[in-house]
């Protein structure tokens, strides 16, 4: 089948401002959406940037504005958007080269949240493991699934208007150690949460829970966080 | 295995800014404007609106439980709706749905001015507006 491929285009040693240009090329339906990028790159246009690397839904790289949405270019099916497609950068980073933007202050705000297990106490006597019951491990599996793939924070109002705001994927890399039975740097991270650019800039907007390709439930994830505020629960 | 025992942060350790606050504040002063509402809407029926007023008429009377809406319906006496007790309610609903609505409109300028000093031109603004605006509410719910 043919598939027409508007892409946008920006090289900034030649480009002012950001252009569109169309492909057509000849795939299949069951074509990924990076497959088609490939075709364009392979044999039309070598010039083409975008990130890829697993190419299976893992890595996380090549998350992008297919028809106005955000998706996974290695998830998303020509079957299931058709085959007239819009590719474009994702909103609210900067584009340093076609579909390829800026990630540094995605990855600032993450590393705001230190994301890792902080835990002061003495091991346990045998001096190994810090055990962890089923329930304990499930109160926060979902937030343990986000690939840092940036789908949810450059799908979000809140971001676009500002990019001082943490956005959502800081805030479920938090969540992720906040509901962690053997983290105890909660309070830390709460209080980081807490300043103006933190949770009460979600206005659950659900634009994120929609943009993320892992099916996390991350407006739910936000809430939870901000509960944990006012509650000080953190079970 | 090891069943942790139940976490829960002392109010001083879990983050709780005047953000956080006033973002729980914004919530709860949702809950009580339902709660005004609803205390205008039985009120009046209470008081006879089922025979005498409109079902528009009475969600009226229930956003602001003031006098003067009901002063050109079928209520045959309105001295029993311009008591002290309805007037405290409108303040109440006033008050409550004003502050609501002063604080939304900070939270949606935040989105839109990110440094410190704009920031805090809005909240001395908007703060300034509702010195404002808060007398001028409650003279008219007093003297209607």
């Amino acid at each position: 089948m043919e598939i027409t491929i508007k892409i946008f285009r920006y090289d900034p040693e030649k480009d002012t401002r950001g252009h569109y240009e169309t492909y057509v090329v000849e795939g299949d339906e069951n074509d990924r959406v990076l497959d088609v990028l490939e075709l364009v790159k392979g044999k039309t246009d070598g010039s083409l940037a975008f990130r890829r690397s697993c190419a299976h839904g893992v890595c996380g790289s090549d998350a992008m504005r297919i028809n106005g949405r955000n998706h996974l270019a290695c998830k998303t099916l020509v079957r299931d958007v058709g085959a007239n497609i819009t590719v474009e950068p994702v909103l609210g980073l900067k584009v340093k080269k076609d579909l390829i933007v800026d990630m540094d202050p995605f990855f600032d705000n993450y590393k705001k949240m230190l994301p890792y297990l902080i835990n002061d106490s003495p091991l346990p006597a045998d001096g190994k493991e810090r055990l962890q019951s089923p329930e304990n491990r499930a109160r926060f599996d979902e937030s343990t699934k986000c690939i840092l793939c940036a789908a949810c924070t450059t799908s979000c109002p809140s971001y676009w208007a500002n990019d001082a705001y943490y956005g959502p994927a800081a805030i479920v890399a938090a969540h992720r150690f906040i509901f962690d039975s053997r983290d105890e740097g909660a309070s830390q991270r709460l209080h980081i949460l807490s300043e103006t650019d933190g949770t009460v800039r979600c206005h659950t907007a659900y634009n994120c829970t929609e943009a993320c390709p892992r099916d996390i439930k991350i407006t739910k994830a936000i809430g939870e966080v901000k509960m944990a505020m006012v509650t000080g629960k953190l079970d | 295995m090891t069943q942790a025992k139940p976490r829960t942060l002392p109010l001083s350790k879990r983050g709780m800014s005047f953000e956080t606050f006033m973002w729980a504040f914004t919530r709860l002063t949702a809950l009580g404007m339902y709660f005004f509402l609803l205390v205008g809407v039985v009120g009046a029926l209470v008081m006879g609106a089922l025979n005498q007023m409109s079902f528009i008429e009475v969600l009226r009377w229930a956003l602001i439980t003031n006098p003067g809406h009901v002063q050109y319906t079928n209520v045959p006496d309105i001295a029993p709706w311009a008591s002290t007790f309805w007037r405290l309610v409108a303040s109440g609903m006033f008050l409550t749905a004003s502050s609501h609505g002063m604080h939304g409109v900070i939270v949606v300028l935040d989105d839109y001015f990110a440094t410190v000093s704009q920031r805090q031109w809005i909240r001395i603004l908007n703060l300034l507006g509702y010195i404002i605006v808060a007398p001028i509410g409650l003279y008219i719910i007093w003297t209607a």
